[in-house]
């Protein structure tokens, strides 16, 4: 912790952080205001007379104002005021009076007027923010076909509105943090009082508090400084942009962190199944949406094993392989340089680097690099003599089925592990590979998110929870809260007696 | 902090092993390496005890042919082939084992032991006995059908399990041997130039080959053991086709173990009348009904008599023997018994005519 | 990185895990081989009746639960015998998990060696093995005790596979007569002793109690996983002599692995392969928890209890233990005359165990609440 803060006394936070910190008092004056101000093209400083006379300093940042709004609600008045009485003339729902100097900085960064009255030598601020932003619009990560299409923006106050307006209930509570020495990032905990467990609160809380560092840009930045396990694969936060999914946690105990200039929430605390939950899920019929999860969990298994299998097979166990996909397996495979585990690893690699491509790329040309990178390569592939036929085909089955997975971050951890399957098993065929799946599972065993197992339903076991686990069972069934988040109140249902 | 970098430690030495391809496993089984056969063959050798063939795996527009070894030993001969040809045989995929005759007449439990030994070899392995020259066969075969060895075992999977040809993989061939009734069976084919022809169930007494079924004899045993169903069941004596037999077979033995009681109820078609009749009434039809029932259970004693005189049990009627609470006969009392019994046979044929019946 | 604690009572846990590890650790290398020591079918009596008498055992191990000093752990055990006892006990306790280790684990290295990987060097297996659940045991205890869902929902449900074999066309009921014993030859006495031995190893877990927290309940919890166990076994014992007929049982030396080679999957020919690899969840997790009390035993006969665990300490009983298991494995297991000395010695060794130590606690508990 020590060393942390020496090597920073000479970067720019901790300038700004002394001149914070030491200076907590000193009294605002228009000079130590100019001072501070300097080198801003962007900050203005407008004198005013009013009718009696006296000199009013406004001061602002141009560009995080609304000028307009700075002209109806201040100027106009200002100059038809009679009133001695400075906040009487001005038409804002909040004046506040500001007495030192650093309060007055802070409100000007943050986009207030700061308005000096130099005959009573007074100052107050108005905030005029100019809310700029992009409108709300769909989801781009999570999209689904029906339900609610609406997603977060960058804007905090109307992400939280989005959330409000789907709890209209005074027990939603939210508490506002600032982290980052440069950013200055606004950080909300919104949890159902009485319903989400204290513990998590506490622990959220005190987790956000200790956050040290500069800049705090994205919710996974924040994450990353909150999750138990800073080395592991798996995410324990889960990040999503949508008000409803964030609002069905929140529903059901968890809590949500919102950052500021952040489309994405981050919900908490998880497990490992959650990842393969989409908001969808809850608006299908529930033998659809048990089917479709069922199928997400296959694929997720498809998309780590099959490669490995085809690898452990090819170069450990002839004996599994059905006689007829031998006997193409053995006439492919003798004409290949390579051996099976290097020629999986190559044409691994390359979907990789495909699959990245075409998503930094602009979107219609993303479209034509995937299929180019597609067909191409892999047609290309085999008749080179590169890769067997079975394995583009197992290849291309196992990178769609690694799509299926509704949490990105998750199908990219996916990714990671299926290459440690692989190498385990080109060194110890099927028990190598099971192997892999028992570091595995124990190493999700051991995850915790906000200090809560993270292989939850399972292990530690909550059989009533298995009802909206691997199956999502009817809505009319599910009548208690997860039990593995330790909701205050248990019942989903209000029951009458 | 130690801890997490033995572990990145850990990973770097897993994968420097890996990829300087140094793994703890000896033998490699890699596919581009390796030839899988499917079956071997085996013969009565000419200077050593044994000769073996198998056919050689077709890979890049080589043709397949057949490997032959002189040798006395079973495993011997796996060497051999692997010193004749280029890849290592692996015999994780062999499917079928077709043993002479003239073998099978000798004993062939020193041959299945080895073969039950080998971890890699299947228990699902089927076994078949071929009279004649095999190899002959092959390779007259061989021009014409490339993948010969694998249509041969598609045949063998194809009756594994709805009856017909009796079909025996090592895993029953053993348990019936080790069964109190000591009877396996194994079916036999001809194998001559141009073909290869079911002949008919071998009975075997211990590990030797004693008996094949002849034609009548052999749909006799499918019916009252193998499956019991037929789907032709031609009775040349009688004129008769019946179609899509099924029986229903009951076995009572008495309390002295001197009489075996067979009830067969069959139920079928009647496909085909290869003789003069008149047209096909009740009186008729319930006439050819018994005619039949008659002929069945003349044929179905003077098997069953053929067994007893043989002192071999194949329809595994000892283990009708053993009761919850008694104590087993050994295996002397049993064969005492199961020569003086008496067996009596009863059919009832219950048969369904394609046309309909005139009054 | 904080401080290195195996052994924190961070959590506690339900009944519902004692009966999972009850049933787990009784399904070890000796299910596997179970039908070979049996082969008559009257013995489904004798599974029968070694389960009640295992159910005795289970029902003086519970009153260990219940009482007030199962709480304080290794503090309880100390009240009861005195430290100097217990540390002697501990030091015999450390010879009795060494060879059980060493039987399952080799036991298992075996199968796999016949059945994957017959020209596997056992040792590097054996190496990979340890490694894996040293990693399993440096999670800590609760962890490890957690893991036994995981790793019983993994295995458990290969049991049904077993129903194949009731529906296989050679099987007639007759292989399961005579149901009553015609002669008693001294093979039969050793095939209870080797059931009353594969029942053997929820006296280990006395030794977790203080992870547990519903006592008034751990009997039936306890009795579950019992029952379940005996269940496994006769069906096992009756699917195999389906399988094989009682007069074949015998001749086979791994009959579990053999029926399960002989299912056929419609996508891969040889599902064995796949299930021994499943199988080793199971091992993992006992394997783990074994390394874990070899561990603790090694600290109290050391006198080090309270003390701080140490990475170092746990890595050198780990390397012991491998020391150990590959010595045994060059000199005994390899050679297939001398592994019956082992495997003998195990079923005396968990037999004595199963037996006395249940007795012990039951006793002495009794003795301290009379004076």
């Amino acid at each position: 912790m020590f060393r942390k803060r020496k090597r920073k006394s000479t970067g720019v936070g901790d300038r700004m952080k002394n001149s914070t910190g030491k200076a907590q008092n000193t009294p605002i004056t228009i000079e130590v205001l100019r001072e501070r101000v300097d080198n801003m093209e962007d900050a203005e400083i407008i004198e005013h007379q009013t009718h009696n006379n006296s000199t009013i300093i406004m001061v602002y940042i141009r560009t995080l104002i609304d000028i307009a709004r700075l002209n109806e609600s201040v100027i106009q008045p200002l100059r038809s005021c009679r009133n001695k009485n400075l906040s009487e003339c001005i038409s804002a729902s909040k004046i506040t009076e500001i007495l030192m100097v650093e309060e007055a900085e802070k409100q000007l960064m943050r986009g207030a007027i700061l308005i000096f009255d130099t005959d009573e030598n007074q100052c107050c601020s108005v905030n005029l923010k100019d809310s700029l932003g992009r409108g709300i619009e769909t989801s781009e990560t999570e999209t689904i076909l029906y339900g609610a299409k609406d997603s977060f923006t960058e804007n905090l106050e109307q992400n939280i509105t989005l959330i409000r307006r789907r709890l209209p209930i005074t027990a939603l509570k939210t508490e506002k943090f600032t982290v980052g020495s440069l950013t200055e990032t606004n950080v909300v905990i919104m949890y159902i009082e009485g319903l989400t467990n204290p513990k998590f609160i506490t622990i959220a809380r005190e987790k956000i508090q200790n956050i040290n560092y500069d800049q705090i840009l994205d919710s996974s930045q924040l994450a990353a400084f909150m999750e138990d396990h800073k080395h592991s694969v798996f995410p324990q936060f889960q990040q999503t942009d949508r008000p409803d999914v964030c609002v069905y946690s929140l529903g059901v105990g968890k809590l949500t962190i919102l950052v500021d200039n952040t489309p994405f929430a981050l919900n908490a605390p998880i497990n490992f199944f959650h990842l393969f939950q989409s908001p969808e899920d809850y608006i299908n019929r529930w033998i659809v949406a048990s089917f479709l999860r069922i199928i997400r969990y296959i694929s997720f298994t498809l998309s780590l094993l099959m490669i490995p299998l085809y690898v452990a097979l090819t170069t450990h166990h002839y004996q599994m392989i059905p006689l007829q996909i031998l006997f193409v397996l053995v006439e492919t495979r003798s004409q290949l340089p390579l051996s099976p585990f290097w020629e999986s690893l190559i044409m691994l690699v390359t979907l990789e680097v495909i699959k990245e491509a075409s998503l930094r790329m602009p979107t219609k040309s993303g479209q034509t690099l995937g299929v180019i990178g597609g067909i191409v390569v892999g047609q290309a592939a085999v008749e080179a003599g590169f890769a067997s036929q079975i394995l583009i085909v197992l290849v291309g089955i196992s990178a769609i089925a690694s799509f299926l997975v509704p949490n990105y971050l998750m199908s990219k951890a996916n990714t990671l592990i299926q290459f440690i399957i692989l190498i385990l098993a080109s060194f110890l065929g099927v028990i190598g590979i099971f192997m892999g799946i028992i570091l595995l599972t124990v190493h999700l065993n051991a995850l915790t998110s906000l200090k809560q197992p993270y292989f939850a339903p399972v292990a530690p076991f909550y059989g009533k929870d298995w009802l909206d686990l691997f199956i999502r069972g009817p809505l009319h069934w599910m009548k208690t809260r997860s039990e593995s988040l330790h909701p205050l109140q248990k019942w989903r249902y209000s029951r009458r007696r | 902090m130690k801890y997490k970098h033995s572990k990145i430690l850990f990973v770097i030495f897993v994968n420097l092993i890996v990829i300087s391809g140094c793994s703890p496993i000896v033998e490699n089984n890699q596919i581009e390496d390796i030839a899988p056969v499917t079956f071997w063959s085996i013969q009565k050798g000419e200077d050593e005890n044994f000769r073996m063939s198998t056919l050689i795996p077709p890979l890049v527009k080589e043709k397949k042919r057949l490997l032959t070894v002189q040798v006395d030993l079973l495993k011997e001969g796996m060497q051999g082939f692997n010193l004749k040809y280029y890849r290592e045989l692996k015999v994780g995929q062999l499917r079928m084992l077709l043993i002479s005759e003239e073998i099978a007449k000798e004993g062939i439990s020193p041959l299945i032991d080895t073969i039950l030994t080998d971890p890699d070899i299947t228990k699902r392995l089927y076994l078949a006995i071929v009279k004649g020259d095999f190899d002959e066969y092959i390779n007259s075969q061989l021009v014409m059908q490339e993948d010969l060895d694998y249509y041969l075992y598609q045949m063998f999977k194809h009756y594994d399990t709805q009856g017909k040809l009796t079909v025996i993989n090592l895993h029953q061939f053993m348990r019936t041997l080790h069964s109190p009734a000591h009877s396996p069976v194994v079916p036999v084919f001809e194998a001559s130039n141009e073909n290869f022809q079911y002949q008919g169930t071998g009975i075997f007494k211990n590990d030797k080959l004693i008996e094949t079924t002849n034609n009548m004899e052999e749909q006799i045993y499918q019916l009252i053991d193998n499956d019991h169903f037929l789907k032709y069941f031609p009775i040349p004596d009688l004129s008769f086709v019946l179609g899509h037999v099924k029986s229903n077979v009951q076995l009572n033995m008495d309390k002295a173990y001197s009489e075996l009681n067979l009830n067969v109820q069959l139920n079928g078609r009647l496909d085909e009348i290869a003789r003069e009749h008149k047209l096909l009434t009740r009186e008729e039809l319930s006439r050819f009904e018994s005619e039949i029932e008659l002929y069945l259970e003349e044929q179905t004693t003077k098997f069953l008599k053929k067994l007893q005189e043989n002192k071999v049990d194949p329809l595994q009627l000892r283990k009708y023997t053993l009761r919850p609470f008694s104590k087993p006969l050994n295996e002397k009392e049993w064969s005492n018994r199961w020569e003086r019994m008496e067996v009596k046979v009863d059919y009832d044929v219950k048969i369904q005519p394609l046309t309909d019946i005139k009054n | 990185m904080s401080e290195f604690s195996l052994f924190d009572k961070t959590s506690s846990y339900d009944g519902i895990y004692m009966t999972l590890m009850v049933n787990r650790i009784q399904m070890l290398y000796f299910a596997i081989i179970m039908p070979v020591f049996l082969i008559d079918p009257y013995m489904i009596w004798v599974i029968i009746i070694v389960g009640v008498l295992s159910q005795i055992s289970i029902f003086m191990l519970s009153k260990w639960f219940n009482s007030k000093y199962a709480f304080k752990g290794y503090g309880g055990f100390v009240e009861l015998f005195g430290e100097r006892m217990v540390r002697l006990l501990s030091f015999i306790g450390i010879g009795f998990i060494l060879l059980k280790v060493t039987v399952i684990t080799l036991g298992y290295i075996e199968v796999v060696q016949q059945f994957i990987f017959p020209s596997v060097n056992t040792n590097w297996m054996l190496l990979y093995i340890l490694l894996i659940c040293w990693y399993v045991a440096s999670l800590g205890m609760a962890n490890t005790i957690r893991f036994i869902v995981i790793a019983f929902l993994c295995t458990a449900w290969m049991l049904l596979l077993l129903l194949n074999f009731l529906f296989q066309p050679f099987a007639t009921i007759h292989d399961l007569f005579p149901l009553i014993p015609y002669e008693w030859t001294m093979k039969s006495w050793k095939g209870v002793l080797f059931i009353w031995s594969a029942l053997s190893g929820p006296e280990y877990l006395v030794l977790l109690s203080p992870w547990f927290n519903t006592r008034e309940k751990i009997l039936k919890y306890m009795t579950i996983g019992n029952a379940f166990t005996i269940f496994e076994y006769v069906f096992i014992f009756i699917a195999s002599l389906f399988f094989f007929g009682s007069h074949y049982v015998g001749e086979n030396k791994f009959p579990l692995v053999e029926m399960i080679r002989y299912l056929e999957s419609p996508v891969f020919e040889r599902i064995d392969m796949i299930l021994i690899s499943v199988y080793l969840f199971q091992f993992v997790f006992a394997i783990s928890i074994f390394l874990l009390l070899f561990y603790g035993a090694t600290r109290i006969t050391l006198k080090k209890s309270k003390d701080q665990t140490t990475r170092s300490g746990f890595a050198l009983c780990c390397a012991l233990l491998f020391i150990s298991l590959m010595i045994s494995n060059e000199l005994l297991w390899k050679k297939a005359t001398n592994q019956n000395i082992l495997l003998e010695l195990e079923m005396w060794a968990g037999s004595l165990t199963y037996l006395f130590v249940p007795l012990v606690l039951f006793i002495s508990l009794k003795r301290k609440g009379r004076v």
